[in-house]
């Protein structure tokens, strides 16, 4: 099936080739032009030849000029052939994106997205080589609403498309007038999860290339900044692009400001999308980032990974804008739970949970509990997880001196009968953990996984020594399993007892709870 | 003092000392010169030597002495010559001449006496006789020459007496005119003295001649006597006869004589260890395995010192103040201990190893291949690919299970026939034994012993095997330890042979042939494959001939399969496929024996890496075989082989510990990687089985291990990572988790997932509600897939196994037998997981889920046996909790370490000297140094006064100088001015 197909589109590909390059050539071949579009029709599934072969075409169209028409105020329509074949060409022009922005929803994937592609090349190149001549800066707007608006679709997700856009969105007049046009396009009652999805992602990126406060700009590398832009409608011989970090920053807001208005919160996948688009990219770009605080509260209650997000927005909050929030401990104690190990925001929550602990005002009693909670979490994490969680512990007992009664009661311990610490208790200081001890990092002295080990006894090592804490190690990517796989050895050490069979002789306990040989 | 120029000047010292004593003579003290000491403590009892002194006479006699030694060396400072008497005794006064002698004699015979041979007494030493040496005495010369001697009693060169007393001095006047008569003139005379001397001269010459021709004679005439005096006459008689005889016979001999010598002169045996008792030899093993385990151990506590190094800084070796700074480069003091493995090559980084210059270090491989091994690698790979991609395409068209499930039924259908066959056996066996006798290694004597009873086993074995049905028969085979079953499994490999071989390896190897064949045609010229596949041809051809003519075709047909084992890089794999296809396991693992001894790395160099090859193919062997099983047979046969063939890769492996560990990380590697493009699903026994594998390989205790740790990371990925919400997972999840048990017995770690899976599974049997729930640790989460363990029947009638089974891998649906076992299985685990911690607190808050789950559970649907035993082991854990005490956390404690104080010195035995506490050597030494202080003390104040000495000599010389020039100057002043006098004088006169 494969051989089949291979061979297909090569031939049809080298058809349109021809075709394009005998229209291109001659006016004879006019014609070609018509049957290529015509072509979208018969085709189902992909459409990526023909997608090339109008890019081809009209890039090249638009670079001539041939499809500039000459429109004298106050004169009637110039009735020429060669007028007439000009708005003919216009004509096909226009069809023929039509034709490329449906391709952006239906068909393979591959296709789609060089459907996507070619809008954009085409943009492009009508901006470069504007209808209309002009002498200005000319970005053809309309073109790009086209897009957005294939792109905000309320049944498909985009997600592909979308992703496949972030290469333009690093050019800033695109993401200017990208937020432009959205915010334009914003403006809806009732959308569908998945239009908000889109419309969310798209936002995302376009915000992906950080948009420069003014007063940074202008005092700092100015030139470096002129330089390094890149403009996607732009050339030498015109104006060039008048970037505006001030517009995009109200455009954004614009933007924002109507996906407020949308119920973000009914679905969790909207809300995650939302919430780290939010806390990611938007907070600092917001005039009034405490409208946000609302939103933020709720999610913050609701729990799971949506509230892990939240909490990076409230700590922003509370850090620049003087927002007093209550409980925040305890809702950041609330979220240590094992279920923390199967979201993906684990690394961010501890992260976040070093920040916040790290203020050396807090109350003995309430650092006392993190610290033991996390160690109880440790017990039962995966082993780069439990790294991560002693390193956390270390760095509160590092920050925290009075903790230390937890590793070394001084005068003579009393024994307890229970562990006088209550994990269930949802409010941090009254957990009673000052009055317990570490025991689960000495437990994790008997970890498996050496680094954990070793991580546990420099924990239980910390009694005595005065460090600086260390910052949260970064997300490694290195696996634990391939770490190991690399560290040398001076030897290989065997078993030495021989065995007789599939029964290790030292402490076999795979056939004690196996029959496998019968 | 400078330095001594002139050697004769050094014993000058000495000579005056001597000198001193001889003229010993006391002199009476003049009491005005006697000076006394103040004593400023009086002890009584106590003898002083310095109460009293000389100073005047102790000055002059310093001065004295200096004034010999030192002015005398002054005197001769700068000159050259000097005459030096050297004879001995010379100026000795005290020596009487005859002494002098004497003492002169005997430095002679002193300087005479060369050490050349001291022990030729009397060679060099010429003794004489009257002037004459011995040798000169003691020469017998010829007669002839000693005619002097005759001459020598007579006067006057033999003339006659009346000759001389008339010839000589004139004559007698007396006489002269008696002789008148004879009127003889003087002239006459002297002729007649002439002729008579030469008269007597010629007679006496023919005298001499005669008697020398006399002796000649009498010489010659000896010797030709002489044989026929001393010759025995026997010999002279039998030489002819006998001696031909003897000489025939000894030619005879000689062989046998050649032999008989060389025996005896052949070196005897080494002497060496006795031969060990049993006991003896057992209780040496018993030693050498504690050493082992207590190494072990070590291990496994190991590397606390990774991180106790933070803490403590190294204590900076001590350098002395001398040698700061002085520009010499230090020695790197990091020690590095080189050890080498099997292979010779050293194990050490080679970042170490290029510092260092190491004999055998191979640049780059930190494994014990050659340089080869690269290539050999990139080859494996690509067939190992290859063979992959067979068992994809194998998979695909999803006939593989056919063969297999045939060979089972043949197998059934066989089996009868093997009992038949007992006389064989026993000729086979003896045949196999001797042609591994070639090439077996020197057993252990134990094992010799032993052999002998356990053919006798096995022969019992074989008697209850003829009486017992076919199936439970090969359960007791396999179950047998394999050491045990050498014998019978030999036996039982030809038998089997010709059942198996015979129906089922045609299929069977044509349709692995195709699949290997299919393989190869990517990669492998076609050459190469017609000639493989006339191989293959061959190998059917004999197969077929097997038909006939069993055992020895086949032993031959292995023999040369092994033989050309390596022949074919490509075609290793396969040849291993070919060589244990059809064949029952403990065939296979007779068959790799053979393959393996053949291969010993003693009898070729590269067998080495030949067998870690092999290695690789066996461990590829394994995965083809646990690949797509699908039902239970086929699982417990893919068991059964491992467990036959698991020593052999522990054999391969101590072989070539690099390279094996090389292979087994790269496969854990790979299937580590295959893992992580999926997850959530659980690998296939194709995975797990390694882990076992790598447990009995290696020791799983250590603290960190290359192969053990990231074996055990990755199958806590597994139980971390994946979903598991069906009987494929769960089986597998417990199969890995009596894995990660294994692991951990010895060592007693901590491996969180394993006893959150536990958890999990807990969870899954318990009737939980939504209501109330009890967290779960991830993969598992709270309401997904709950009570798909959970028992909602009533089966306390039913009877069920203690323990899982193979089925429960091919287990499709989960019914509840499969329910009752999980949790049964999981209690176990857990309750073995939960000792591991009884010394720590946390214990406490890491099992009490698991305890309160257990609670939830619905006991009373269980078979009695599993609701007695889980309900055992919930109250044994409770009670371990409810007795537990928490000591909280202490630093540990420091011993303080005491001020030094001053305590009295007491001694039990007094001796009144310091050094009576110093060992002997350190007594010693004391009283040495004390010695060399003081004698330095003495020295350097003795050249100081000499220093005095020689500036007052050199002051007098100066001035006696000085007064010497004033004087001439004077006297030249002095005659000037008499000059002028004079010559004022004749000025005058004019």
């Amino acid at each position: 099936m494969a051989a089949v197909q291979q061979n297909l589109p090569k031939m049809v590909s080298a058809q349109l080739r021809n075709k394009a390059n005998e229209f291109l050539n001659s006016r004879k071949y006019a014609n070609n032009l018509a049957d290529i579009l015509q072509m979208f029709e018969a085709e189902t599934d992909n459409y990526s030849p023909l997608l090339l072969t109008i890019e081809v075409i009209f890039t090249e169209l638009l670079r001539r000029g041939d499809l500039i028409e000459e429109i004298v105020p106050l004169k009637p329509v110039d009735q020429s052939p060669e007028a007439e074949y000009t708005r003919w060409l216009r004509e096909c022009y226009e069809t023929a994106l039509a034709r490329a922005l449906e391709c952006v929803t239906r068909g393979r994937t591959n296709s789609r997205l060089q459907a996507l592609v070619t809008c954009c090349k085409l943009l492009q190149a009508e901006g470069k080589h504007p209808l209309e001549s002009s002498t200005g800066y000319f970005f053809p707007s309309v073109r790009l609403k086209n897009i957005f608006t294939v792109l905000l679709d309320s049944e498909q997700s985009m997600s592909a498309p979308i992703a496949r856009f972030q290469e333009f969105t690093e050019y800033r007049d695109v993401q200017q007038y990208g937020l432009k046009v959205l915010s334009a396009l914003a403006y809806r009652k009732s959308p569908t999860p998945t239009y908000m999805q889109n419309y969310l992602e798209l936002l995302d990126k376009l915000l992906l290339t950080e948009i420069q406060f003014e007063n940074k700009t202008k005092l700092k590398n100015r030139d470096n900044e002129e330089k390094e832009e890149k403009i996607l409608c732009g050339s030498e011989d015109k104006v060039p692009f008048p970037y505006n970090p001030g517009v995009c920053r109200r455009y954004a807001n614009r933007c924002w400001s109507f996906a407020c208005q949308w119920p973000l919160c009914a679905e969790p996948r909207t809300h995650r999308r939302a919430l780290l688009l939010l806390v990611e990219r938007l907070m600092p770009l917001l005039t009034r980032p405490h409208l946000a605080t609302d939103m933020l509260c709720d999610s913050l209650d609701a729990g799971g990974p949506i509230s892990m997000l939240a909490l990076q927005g409230v700590l922003e909050l509370v850090r620049r804008h003087n927002i007093n929030y209550p409980d925040m401990y305890d809702r950041l104690y609330a979220m240590f739970e094992p279920e923390m190990f199967a979201t993906r925001y684990k690394k961010r929550l501890m992260h976040l949970a070093d920040i916040f602990l790290s203020s050396t005002h807090l109350p003995e009693s309430l650092v006392a509990a993190f610290a033991k909670r996390l160690s109880r979490l440790a017990l039962v994490a995966a082993p780069g997880d439990a790294g991560a969680l002693l390193q956390l512990v270390h760095n509160l007992l590092l920050r925290h001196p009075p903790l230390k009664r937890m590793l070394c009661r001084e005068p003579d311990p009393t024994i307890m009968s229970s562990d006088p610490y209550v994990m269930e208790e949802t409010c941090a200081s009254r957990s009673r953990a000052l009055g317990s001890s570490l025991w689960e990092v000495s437990l994790l002295r008997r970890h498996h996984v050496p680094a954990v080990c070793s991580e546990a006894a420099r924990v239980l090592a910390a009694a005595s020594e005065r460090a600086q804490p260390v910052s949260m190690a970064p997300p490694e990517d290195a696996q634990l399993f391939d770490a190991e796989l690399k560290k040398r050895f001076k030897t290989i050490e065997m078993n030495f007892i021989r065995p007789q069979g599939m029964t290790s002789p030292s402490g076999e306990r795979v056939m004690q709870f196996w029959e496998l040989m019968a | 003092m400078a330095k001594v120029k002139n050697k004769r000047n050094s014993g000058l010292a000495d000579k005056v000392h001597n000198k001193r004593k001889v003229d010993g003579v006391k002199k009476k003290l003049n009491p005005f010169e006697v000076h006394i000491n103040r004593e400023k403590i009086k002890v009584l009892g106590k003898k002083s030597k310095h109460d009293r002194g000389l100073p005047g006479v102790s000055r002059g006699k310093a001065i004295q002495k200096r004034k010999e030694t030192l002015g005398t060396e002054m005197k001769l400072m700068n000159k050259t010559n000097a005459f030096i008497d050297r004879r001995i005794g010379e100026k000795n006064n005290q020596l009487s001449s005859e002494d002098r002698m004497i003492a002169r004699f005997a430095a002679e015979r002193a300087r005479q006496h060369s050490k050349k041979d001291i022990y030729n007494l009397a060679d060099d030493e010429i003794l004489t006789h009257r002037g004459q040496t011995l040798e000169q005495i003691e020469k017998f010369d010829d007669p002839r020459s000693s005619d002097e001697d005759d001459d020598e009693g007579k006067k006057f060169g033999g003339l006659g007496d009346d000759f001389v007393s008339e010839g000589h001095f004139g004559g007698g006047i007396l006489s002269k005119t008696e002789a008148k008569d004879g009127a003889k003139s003087h002239k006459d005379l002297i002729e007649q003295l002439i002729a008579e001397s030469k008269k007597r001269k010629a007679e006496k010459q023919k005298e001499k001649e005669q008697t020398l021709d006399l002796t000649e004679k009498l010489d010659s005439e000896w010797k030709d006597l002489q044989p026929v005096v001393f010759k025995r006459p026997r010999i002279e008689e039998k030489e002819s006869v006998i001696d031909k005889l003897l000489k025939q016979a000894e030619k005879k001999n000689e062989a046998y004589d050649k032999m008989m010598r060389e025996l005896r002169f052949e070196k005897r045996g080494t002497p060496s260890d006795g031969l060990k008792s049993d006991e003896k030899q057992a209780k040496e093993e018993r030693e050498r395995l504690e050493k082992l385990e207590q190494e072990r151990l070590q291990r496994m506590e190991g590397d606390d010192e990774v991180f106790a190094p933070r803490t403590q800084k190294p204590t900076p070796k001590h350098r002395s103040a001398d040698d700061l700074d002085d520009n010499f480069d230090l020695e790197d003091e990091k020690e590095i201990m080189l050890a080498y493995d099997k292979d010779g090559k050293p194990l050490l980084p080679e970042n170490v190893l290029k510092d260092y210059s190491v004999p055998n270090a191979k640049p780059k491989f930190e494994d014990g291949i050659s340089d080869t091994s690269s290539d050999d690698d990139a080859d494996d790979e690509s067939e190992e690919d290859e063979e992959e991609e067979a068992n994809d395409s194998g998979s695909e068209e999803d006939d593989d299970g056919e063969p297999n499930q045939n060979e089972s039924l043949d197998k059934k259908d066989e089996k009868p026939n093997k009992i038949n066959s007992t006389n064989d056996k026993q000729e086979s066996t003896d045949e196999s034994d001797d042609e591994s006798d070639d090439n077996e290694e020197i057993n252990d004597l134990k094992e010799e012993k032993g052999n002998t009873l356990k053919k006798q086993k096995s022969i019992e074995l074989k008697k209850e095997n003829k009486s017992e049905a076919s199936k439970t028969k090969e359960k007791e085979v396999t179950n047998i330890p394999e050491n045990k079953t050498k014998e019978t499994s030999k036996a039982n490999t030809i038998d089997k042979k010709e059942a198996n071989g015979i129906l089922i390896g045609d299929d069977e190897d044509e349709s692995d042939d195709e699949s290997g064949d299919g393989s190869d045609d990517g990669s492998e010229e076609d050459d190469e494959i017609e000639s493989e596949k006339e191989g293959v041809d061959d190998l059917k051809d004999l197969k077929e001939s097997e038909e006939e003519s069993a055992d020895e075709v086949d032993a031959e047909e292995e023999t040369e399969k092994i033989g050309s084992f390596f022949d074919l890089k490509l075609a290793e794999g396969d040849n291993l496929k070919e060589l244990l296809t059809g064949k029952t396991p403990s065939q296979q693992s007779a068959a790799l024996q053979k393959l393996i001894k053949s291969y010993d790395p003693g009898l070729a160099v590269n067998n080495k890496e030949l067998l870690s090859r092999l290695f690789a193919h066996m461990l590829q062997y394994v995965n083809d075989i646990f690949t797509d099983l699908k039902d239970e047979g086929d699982i417990i046969k893919a068991f059964l082989i491992f467990d036959k063939l698991a020593p052999h890769f522990y054999d391969l492996a101590q072989t070539n510990k690099v390279s094996t560990k090389k292979f087994l990380v790269e496969l854990l590697k790979e299937k580590h990687d295959n893992y992580l493009k999926r997850p959530k699903r659980i690998p296939d026994l194709d995975t797990l089985i390694f882990f076992k594998l790598v447990s009995l390989i290696y020791p799983t205790s250590d603290f960190r291990h290359p192969v053990t740790t990231p074996s055990l990371i990755f199958m806590s990925e597994i139980l971390s990572l994946s979903r598991f919400g069906d009987a494929f997972s769960i089986s597998r999840g417990l199969f890995v988790t009596s894995l990660v048990l294994e692991y951990t017995i010895l060592s007693k770690r901590l491996v969180p997932s394993a006893v959150n899976f536990l958890r999990g599974i807990l969870y899954l049997c318990a009737n939980t509600s939504i209501l109330n729930p009890i967290q779960v640790v991830p993969p598992f989460k709270l309401h997904r897939d709950a009570k798909i363990l959970n028992l909602e029947d009533d089966c306390s009638k039913m009877v069920v196994e203690n323990k899982m089974a193979a089925k429960d891998f091919a287990l499709g649906e989960i019914d509840d037998d499969f329910k009752i076992r999980c949790l049964n299985a999981s209690m176990g685990l857990l309750k073995e997981f939960f000792d591991y911690f009884n010394e720590f607190e946390a214990q406490a808050c890491l099992f009490e889920p698991h305890i309160n789950l257990a609670g939830r559970i619905d006991l009373d649907l269980y078979p009695k046996k599993v609701r007695s035993k889980v309900s055992e082991i919930v109250n044994y854990m409770k009670s371990a909790l409810e007795v537990k005490t928490f000591t909280p956390l202490t630093k540990e404690q420091k011993k303080v370490k005491a001020l030094r104080l001053y305590e009295p010195d007491f001694q039990e035995v007094f001796t009144g000297s310091k050094s009576s506490k110093l060992s002997r050597e350190n007594a010693e030494r004391a009283r040495l140094q004390t010695k060399y202080k003081r004698e330095m003390k003495g020295a350097l104040r003795e050249i100081r006064r000499d220093k005095a000495y020689i500036a007052s000599v050199k002051i007098r010389q100066k001035i006696h100088g000085d007064n010497m020039r004033k004087d001439k100057v004077k006297q030249i002043y002095k005659e000037a001015s008499i000059q002028q006098g004079e010559l004022n004088k004749l000025k005058r006169m004019k």
